[in-house]
């Protein structure tokens, strides 16, 4: 069963290591290119700095590759991927073509038969997805050291486990929507539309809630020299953060976006109208007056791994889910 | 070769089939013999498809049940070993190369006989290199029956093999097909809408109209208990001896179609004998007739006095 | 070796026609005592036939003694019909010939056949008065 396994799934195998070869022949020409100017700006010596040369110096890389950095979230489509031609077809294609019957009147059963079937896109989903997702965290390692972000949405998803679970989610999706629809292409459909809902669902809705938020108050900077009112909390390093609320003593301020005009409101005077900019001292004056200061509500860097660790078992346990329903319905229902 | 009259390859017992609303299957209990070609025949739609795919646990029954080699066939590895299904359309994996096809029945099954199965492919002249999506309507054909055949089975179920071939393809499917009845004990069962080609390789018959069981029996008998009687014109009356299962007539002629259950005495009639297609078409046309083995037949019908 | 051909239109069963088909042979001396019958699955595979019907034809020329079943090697012939110089070559031709003329006068099958009965018949009958 393991040959007929191989033999069926071999064309999809192959386009998925030609395309894998493809992607790594792309990585691999560009990250000659980014490592010498990495290295020739002087990038090297600024990790952790924060210092405006390194400021300007990381600028200056990221204008200089700001194409490849559209390239990044193509790499989220790699699970959708293999759910459309790996899961989709697997049993729709099998219906279509009437061959059900005679693979199932051979000297097996269809517990035997399906169990291999999935079990193969699996195994190759498994090694090339982990190859692909160690290659586009090499490959990405510049700009990591640029901006430390790893926890956004977007980025957390092609860095460490979750790509695998994710493409084991989409398999067992495209798999059971074969299974149920036994039209390859309606599944294909099926597939993506529920791949992209189901994605969409938990990382913006459920990511947020693993583990318990933290929250941290930190002053308003104000800035002089015409430059407004610096937000950034302090001292929390590269967290994911959930959002941010401006609070005077009084309570929330509102629309945080609007705080000038909240300060119009209850600083007389410290917004003169325009051109003229507001005077910084008058402005620290008004917040302290005030006692503005920023909330913010973020999970910690420290967790990303705890974070990979949740999403990945939810995924995986939504994959196993999926696979047995299909299981259920090809031994019981299908004729 | 003398077979036990107690073996049955196949038996189902009041069994049905639903789709929705509507019966495929109904009511089905016969028995195939062992060892036998049996033809089992009726127009599309009949539930010919399902009874077969019942038969090697493609469906499952709505209710009662189907025993195949013993065991209700579905999900049973050992039962599927040893028996060979060709489905309707001769289904082949297209992208397969025919030495593929051979390659996938080896370490499916757990008997298999390469050489068998070689050499049927050799002698229809068929390249095993060829993919089978692009084989001829009757090398399709061989090639699944070279499938079916190597895995040395008890017994081969073959959904309207004819149906899309050719005269000549059809007659040397049938030889082949016969070669591998010839070879082992082995029962067939084969559905056709047509019953020609039934009459010179089968020795039992089932006939299945609107999904239920009309005819069952062996060959030789059912034809030495039916003719054809040609007479005066009768009008209502029941002709001593015999069951009418259809009946023409013109101004002067009655023509009947008979079930003798005694021999005709009466010289008004002559009787001829009947071919296996003239019988089965009777019968379709009469679905309220039917034969079956039992201790009795039913109650005898009137004679329909057509228009 | 004998090749049987079925005639589907006959009004004779299929195992009789073997039975016929092989008796013929042996009257004209195509089969002679040592000959081995085609077995079963030759006789199916060239004509497609239930294998049944071949075993039944075999088994009613073994009971009118005319061949023998040895297991495991083939059915093979015992005797022979009719008298010797039952094949005449000469006489065939001859009659091969009179066929020709017979249906160039534009007799068919039925005629030739009504012809030679009534010929063979009447033939007879003089032989009995002679």
């Amino acid at each position: 069963m393991i040959w007929l396994a191989w033999r069926q799934h071999r064309q999809q195998a192959l386009a998925g290591a030609i395309a894998l070869g493809l992607v790594a022949s792309f990585l691999l020409a560009t990250h000659v290119g980014m490592s010498n100017f990495f290295h020739s700006l002087g990038l090297s010596s600024c990790a952790g700095s924060s210092s405006p040369t390194c400021g300007q110096l990381a600028d200056q890389f990221d204008r200089r590759y700001q194409g490849l950095q559209f390239v990044i979230p193509l790499f989220l489509l790699v699970p959708l991927l293999i759910g459309l031609f790996w899961g989709a077809p697997l049993v729709a294609r099998e219906l279509e073509l009437g061959t059900e019957r005679l693979v199932w009147t051979q000297g097996i059963t269809r517990r035997r038969w399906f169990a291999t079937k999935v079990l193969l896109p699996t195994v190759t989903a498994v090694a090339g997805v982990a190859a692909f997702a160690a290659l586009v965290s090499w490959w990405s390692g510049f700009f990591i050291q640029i901006h430390e972000d790893r926890f956004t949405p977007g980025i957390f998803d092609i860095r460490g486990v979750v790509p695998i679970a994710y493409a084991l989610f989409a398999l067992a999706l495209g798999v059971l929507m074969g299974t149920l629809m036994r039209r390859t292409l309606p599944a294909m459909a099926a597939t993506l539309g529920g791949f992209i809902a189901v994605r969409t669902l938990v990382t913006l809705y459920v990511r947020a809630h693993y583990l318990p938020a933290r929250t941290v108050s930190d002053p308003i900077l104000a800035l002089g020299g015409g430059k407004g009112i610096g937000l950034g909390p302090q001292g929390i390093g590269n967290a994911w953060i959930l959002h941010q609320v401006i609070q005077s003593r009084a309570g929330t301020v509102g629309n945080p976006n609007d705080l000038f005009g909240f300060f119009a409101a209850h600083c007389p005077g410290v917004i003169p109208p325009p051109p003229t900019p507001p005077s910084p001292g008058r402005l620290t004056a008004c917040v302290q007056q005030l006692g503005i200061h920023t909330v913010t509500t973020y999970q910690p860097d420290s967790r990303f791994w705890a974070f990979q660790g949740i999403e990945s078992a939810i995924y995986l346990a939504l994959a196993t889910l999926l696979v047995l329903v299909a299981a259920w319905v090809v031994r019981r229902k299908l004729a | 070769m003398t077979t036990d009259l107690k073996t049955a390859a196949i038996e189902t017992s009041a069994l049905s089939k639903r789709y929705g609303h509507t019966w495929a299957l109904r009511d089905c209990s016969l028995s195939v013999p062992a060892g036998k070609v049996v033809a089992l025949v009726g127009p599309n739609g009949a539930g010919k498809t399902t009874l077969l795919h019942l038969a090697v646990g493609l469906l499952e029954p709505t209710s009662g049940e189907v025993r195949t080699l013993g065991s209700p066939p579905r999900e049973r590895a050992d039962v599927l070993g040893r028996v060979g299904f060709v489905g309707q359309d001769v289904p082949l994996y297209p992208g397969f190369r025919v030495r593929e096809m051979l390659e996938m029945g080896r370490r499916l099954n757990p008997r298999w006989d390469a050489e068998v199965a070689l050499d049927r492919i050799r002698r229809h002249d068929i390249d095993l290199r060829q993919r089978a999506g692009t084989l001829s309507g009757g090398q399709r054909s061989q090639v699944a029956l070279a499938l079916a055949v190597a895995k040395r089975p008890e017994l081969l179920v073959l959904d309207e093999p004819l149906a899309s071939l050719d005269p000549l393809a059809r007659r040397e499917f049938l030889a082949s097909l016969m070669e591998a009845a010839a070879e082992s004990e082995v029962t067939v069962l084969l559905s056709s809408h047509l019953v020609t080609d039934m009459e010179r390789v089968c020795d039992y018959l089932i006939v299945l109209s609107a999904s239920r069981v009309q005819v069952l029996g062996d060959v030789d008998q059912l034809l030495a208990t039916h003719r054809t009687l040609i007479g005066p014109r009768t009008d209502g009356d029941e002709v001593a001896g015999v069951t009418v299962i259809s009946a023409e007539h013109t101004e002067r002629q009655s023509t009947l179609l008979v079930r003798m259950d005694r021999p005709v005495l009466d010289p008004r009639w002559t009787a001829r004998d009947v071919s296996l297609e003239d019988l089965v078409l009777a019968y379709l046309a009469h679905p309220t007739s039917s034969t079956l083995p039992g201790p009795t037949a039913g109650p005898r019908r009137r004679m329909e006095v057509g228009a | 070796m004998i090749a049987y051909r079925l005639d589907t239109r006959s009004g004779l069963a299929p195992y009789l026609q073997i039975v016929q088909q092989t008796r013929d042979a042996l009257r004209l001396g195509l089969l002679r005592p040592g000959d081995r019958l085609p077995t079963v699955k030759e006789v199916v595979g060239s004509i497609a036939i239930n294998p049944n019907t071949v075993l039944k034809a075999y088994r009613e020329l073994e009971h009118e003694g005319l061949v023998e079943g040895r297991p495991g090697v083939g059915t093979f012939v015992l005797r022979s019909l009719g008298g010797p110089n039952t094949d005449h070559p000469r006489l065939r031709r001859r009659l091969e010939r009179w066929l020709m003329e017979a249906r160039d006068a534009g007799l068919d099958d039925e005629s030739i056949s009504a012809l030679f009965s009534a010929t063979l018949r009447g033939s007879l009958q003089q032989e009995d008065i002679a």
